[in-house]
């Protein structure tokens, strides 16, 4: 929201800059409504997300314990709905949801979070992709730069060589008599 | 001729890089354990009991401190259907026997606090009870679910391993069976 209204503004002053006097008026009031939406896009205590809403986003954030790789938020079972539960109870009990997080790491083990930390015995695991990527584009390049030198060598050889094939063979003769 | 040595230079990275990825896999794969067959010692671990559920025993008890009893080992859940199945059965058996060299333990699988407490005090549990923290027991012993049960005698060895809700009846003639011995 935030966002949108700076790119408003921004508009709004190209506009200011290079309009007639009679649009600036409108250009204004635009101007006055941006800032109004910039005021309600700020976030407010009665706008917070409501509890069960921010148990949601907790809840996404790790797994189903006995539903192997399903998302706790979207889980059915009982034993989700026991840690939802849990979730909220610590929300309303004035936790942080990075709190609430580590109780159910230190709990269940790194398992239990929808992304693994980026940490330890795992670490590899996210390097690896990158490390790959690397490697590939490194490979890409060294055989495009190698095939493009080489292509150049044979057009640097075949240049000034005529097409017509009796001319190219008598060429080539008489450059080996030389 | 230049480009073989890049090749193989590549060719070696990627199998590094795949070799790599395969030991990451095979530790976390090892970090499971296997599960103890019967005849094998029970692999040893700590376990956190919750307050109101350590039966005259310490906050934290290790499997080895209970060598010279016989131990039965519940794997359960309070989300669990079948371990409520169960449930008075064991309550039943561990008061027949708690005073006759038999200790309870009650594991409880990814589980939390006040569900899990809702449901010892429901079904009037009150053998040693307590929380498998991040899952190590359950690693260990290599459960496939809830509930199992693991018999183990008195000098620590893994004597019958039942994944299915026990009857009194079934409870009483094996732990017969262990303290016969």
């Amino acid at each position: 929201m935030l966002r949108l209204a700076s790119h408003i503004l921004f508009l709004l002053h190209q506009l200011i800059r290079e309009s007639h006097p009679r649009s600036r008026t409108l250009c204004f009031t635009g101007l006055a409504l941006a800032l109004i939406v910039l005021g309600i896009g700020r976030p407010t205590a009665a706008q917070l997300p409501a509890p069960d809403e921010a148990t949601y986003r907790i809840a996404k954030q790790l797994n189903c314990p006995t539903c192997a790789g399903r998302n706790l938020a979207d889980c059915p079972t009982e034993t989700c709905a026991q840690w939802k539960a849990e979730i909220k109870a610590q929300l309303d009990a004035g936790k942080s949801a990075q709190e609430v997080l580590d109780y159910f790491q230190a709990r269940f083990g790194t398992t239990v979070l929808q992304e693994p930390p980026k940490t330890g015995v795992t670490a590899p695991l996210w390097a690896a992709p990158v490390g790959a990527a690397l490697v590939f584009l490194v490979a890409a390049g060294v055989v495009m730069w190698r095939t493009a030198g080489r292509n150049r060598a044979v057009s640097l050889a075949s240049a000034g060589r005529s097409e017509d094939p009796f001319v190219a063979a008598l060429e080539d003769e008489v450059r080996r008599d030389e | 001729m230049r480009g073989k040595p890049l090749i193989i230079v590549g060719a070696l990275i990627a199998i590094a890089a795949i070799a790599g990825v395969f030991v990451i896999a095979l530790n976390l794969v090892s970090q499971q354990g296997a599960r103890p067959k019967p005849g094998t010692p029970a692999p040893d671990f700590t376990l956190m009991l919750y307050p109101g559920y350590r039966a005259g025993l310490p906050e934290q008890i290790r499997l080895s401190d209970l060598r010279g009893n016989v131990v039965v080992m519940n794997f359960w859940a309070s989300w669990c259907v079948e371990c409520a199945k169960e449930a008075d059965a064991l309550e039943a058996v561990y008061r027949r026997y708690k005073d006759r060299g038999v200790v309870f333990l009650g594991v409880d699988y990814l589980d939390t606090e006040a569900p899990a407490l809702a449901y010892l005090k429901q079904y009037n549990v009150t053998y040693p009870n307590g929380l498998d923290v991040q899952q190590h027991i359950a690693r260990a012993y290599r459960i496939t679910g809830v509930p199992e049960t693991f018999f183990i005698d008195r000098d620590g060895i893994v004597r019958e391993v039942i994944v299915a809700p026990l009857t009194e009846a079934q409870l009483t003639a094996k732990i017969e069976m262990l303290l016969a011995e």
